[in-house]
């Protein structure tokens, strides 16, 4: 079969979305079919050229396709008699974000009619669709919401599931991901001054400015721990990162109010790693499950403090967590496989 | 610089027009320009021909210091520095509209079709900061039709420092899709004709297997197996590279191409002889007789003499390969020129 993946670019911008494309695409092809993935460029400022740009997408012919699936506004507006979406994102700026007045659309009835516009086009689109899946359930409640729509969730796999194999309880706490102010690496910095005299901690990923850089090394700086916390400030090789997450004795990972499983935890757990995160870390809690798989925290230095302690106190503790985080990971079911051929379905 | 590479796909169809996108792609990131590489879909037929151009002209690539465009009808996109690298028009309403690839009646609607689409394309063309073809073929048809002035610049291949020369043997190899209008057969049907023992490579994958079932049949036919190799598979790069290290010559008898094409240039980069058709079109731009290759009558007769002279006169082939590699720089066919003229 000839599937065609279609999603959005924002010219000379490659995140998220443009690595699931090119992993999905890649799996599809070692499920046995051709995979393509075709990207439109979509500008989203200024607002009133997205109806413009709505119709572009409608408007494109495809030959020599057998089975498309789409993954974001406006890419899934094109039009194929079999079309799947999985859906990262709606257009939020037209929902919940419309809702919170977090929007880029106009104020008043200019807004009002884009906003219509872009939710008639979307249920026209999630009705002529074969199937509709989400990335998370916060995405499939949206929907639920504001389209009266139901779709199901079908959650992203760990790309290489086999880097994640074979590590080793090693003497640090690990915290990976992109480095900003809503996934809060300088809070547990600020843990470490509180816990225990032999808790390492290592940070590393990219972050998303220089700024988010410079303050965390002042952070580490101001708290005065010497060698006890590590940074590695840079876009990671892969096969680094996944070294880092071998070779960790846990995983630490708190983001506010995060969507989806997050692959920092999917990945973590995959390892076999205890997990640590923070009571308002949104959909992380389906995988960090308290005295379980690790510890959900107030999102407080002190408590966060006994959390990294205890990984090393209680070794053998730690290791148990770290096995019932796998067992539950691999109990989700959540391979590639599995993915493909439900998309294919 | 920010540079968007703008062209039109068949999804799963890969060739030439993919090439020319993919390997300035490369050299321009080598250089440590920042490249986006756009690929829209596009459906020729001509009912659904004008949606899809409205839509290529709301595509916002504003976040571009500049685009280049390809394969029609990407020029049709808007951006203030446009530079186009034109490789051949909607060519059923062009040069072929008198021709039967046309595939559709020469009515009102489609001569209304047809005027309207000359009259878009002019639009486009005149938007650009600068218009280049891949031959001065295309740049012919921009003059005639559009009234467009254009500049030639030649495609290089990729890595061209991997052909090279290590010998010459008894064998005239045709590296090139097996297809009908590329005409192997008239390359077999010469060898009959042959009176020296020089041999045939056949190589290249094919669209279905009625025209290499025919290659077969005029092989055995004509009693020449011990003379002709066919491989009907896309060969790799390294044995294509080794083919044409040890070969005598190089032939590429295409009808009427558009441009020099690729299996004329790799042979350059290798140093070997070519032997073409006087119909062949743009590989005439690169080939003429007796200086690096021969350019006979599209005849089994014509063609099985100049096999035989590039078996019998060894030392005028291997001279008209050095002068074949020399060409290249005549014409000025490489990435270094390539990249100043569309980054001028």
């Amino acid at each position: 079969m000839k599937v065609l993946i279609v999603n959005n670019m924002a010219p000379f911008v490659w995140g998220g979305a443009e690595e699931l494309a090119v992993n999905l695409e890649k799996n599809i092809i070692a499920a046995g079919h051709q995979a393509e993935v075709l990207r439109l460029p979509f500008q989203w400022e200024p607002a009133a050229r997205i109806p413009s740009q709505m119709l572009m997408v409608r408007a494109m012919e495809l030959i020599n396709v057998d089975h498309v699936v789409a993954l974001k506004f406006p890419a899934y507006l094109i039009r194929h008699p079999k079309k799947t979406l999985w859906l990262l994102h709606q257009y939020r700026q037209a929902y919940d974000l419309f809702d919170s007045a977090h929007t880029n659309l106009p104020f008043g009835a200019e807004g009002e009619q884009l906003r219509n516009v872009i939710r008639n086009a979307d249920n026209e689109s999630l009705r002529e669709s074969r199937h509709v899946f989400t990335n998370s359930e916060v995405t499939r409640q949206r929907l639920v919401k504001y389209n009266g729509f139901d779709a199901e969730v079908l959650l992203p796999p760990v790309n290489d599931p086999a880097l994640f194999a074979g590590g080793q309880m090693g003497d640090y706490i690990f915290a990976g991901g992109r480095i900003n102010n809503m996934k809060r690496q300088a809070l547990l910095v600020e843990a470490m001054r509180h816990a225990g005299p032999n808790t390492r901690l290592l940070i590393a990923g990219p972050p998303d400015s220089p700024g988010d850089a410079a303050e965390l090394q002042a952070a580490v700086e101001r708290a005065d721990l010497g060698d006890r916390v590590r940074l590695d400030l840079r876009f990671l090789p892969r096969e680094t990162y996944a070294e880092y997450v071998r070779g960790a004795a846990a995983v630490a990972y708190l983001p506010f109010d995060e969507d989806s499983l997050g692959y920092v935890t999917m990945e973590a757990a995959l390892a076999g790693k205890a997990l640590i995160t923070t009571s308002d870390s949104g959909g992380i809690l389906g995988l960090v499950k308290q005295h379980e798989t690790g510890w959900v925290v107030e999102p407080d230095a002190k408590a966060l403090a006994d959390a990294m302690s205890a990984v090393f106190a209680q070794p053998r503790k730690t290791a148990d967590y770290g096995q019932a985080a796998r067992a539950l990971w691999l109990h989700l079911g959540i391979n590639w496989p599995a993915t493909v051929e439900r998309l294919l379905r | 610089m920010k540079i968007a590479l703008c062209s039109t796909f068949v999804p799963f169809l890969f060739g030439g027009a993919r090439n020319i996108v993919d390997w300035l792609q490369t050299m321009l990131e080598q250089e440590g320009h920042h490249v986006e590489r756009i690929y829209l879909p596009e459906n020729d037929s001509p009912d659904l021909l004008f949606q899809q151009m409205a839509a290529f002209r709301w595509i916002d690539l504003s976040a571009a210091d500049r685009v280049i465009c390809f394969r029609p009808q990407s020029h049709l996109i808007q951006h203030p520095h446009k530079i186009l690298w034109f490789i051949h028009h909607v060519r059923v309403f062009y040069d072929l509209y008198d021709s039967p690839y046309r595939g559709f009646p020469d009515d009102a609607k489609h001569r209304g079709i047809r005027d309207a689409l000359v009259a878009a394309d002019n639009v486009a063309l005149r938007e650009a900061k600068h218009v280049f073809t891949n031959s001065r073929v295309v740049s012919a048809r921009l003059s005639k039709y559009n009234q467009v002035d254009s500049e030639v610049l030649y495609p290089p291949v990729f890595q061209a420092e991997r052909f090279h020369c290590r010998g010459h043997s008894d064998e005239i190899v045709y590296v090139c899709r097996l297809e009908h209008h590329k005409r192997q057969h008239l390359l077999i049907e010469a060898l009959a004709l042959t009176t020296t023992p020089v041999r045939v490579r056949l190589c290249g994958s094919s669209a279905g297997p009625h025209y290499p079932n025919e290659l077969n049949e005029l092989i055995t036919r004509l009693k020449l197996q011990q003379r002709v190799s066919m491989e009907n598979r896309w060969v790799t790069e390294e044995e294509k590279v080794d083919y044409l290290a040890d070969c005598l010559a190089a032939a590429y008898l295409p009808l009427d191409e558009d441009s020099y094409g690729y299996p004329s240039v790799e042979a350059s980069h290798a140093s070997k002889a070519i032997l073409t058709t006087t119909d062949s079109g743009g590989v005439l731009e690169l080939v003429s007789d007796g200086i690096n290759g021969y350019v006979a009558d599209p005849t089994p007769a014509a063609l099985a003499a100049a096999l035989d002279k590039l078996y019998r006169e060894r030392a005028t082939t291997i001279a008209m390969g050095a002068r074949a590699r020399a060409r290249l720089d005549e014409l000025n066919i490489s990435w270094s020129h390539v990249l100043e003229r569309l980054l001028a």
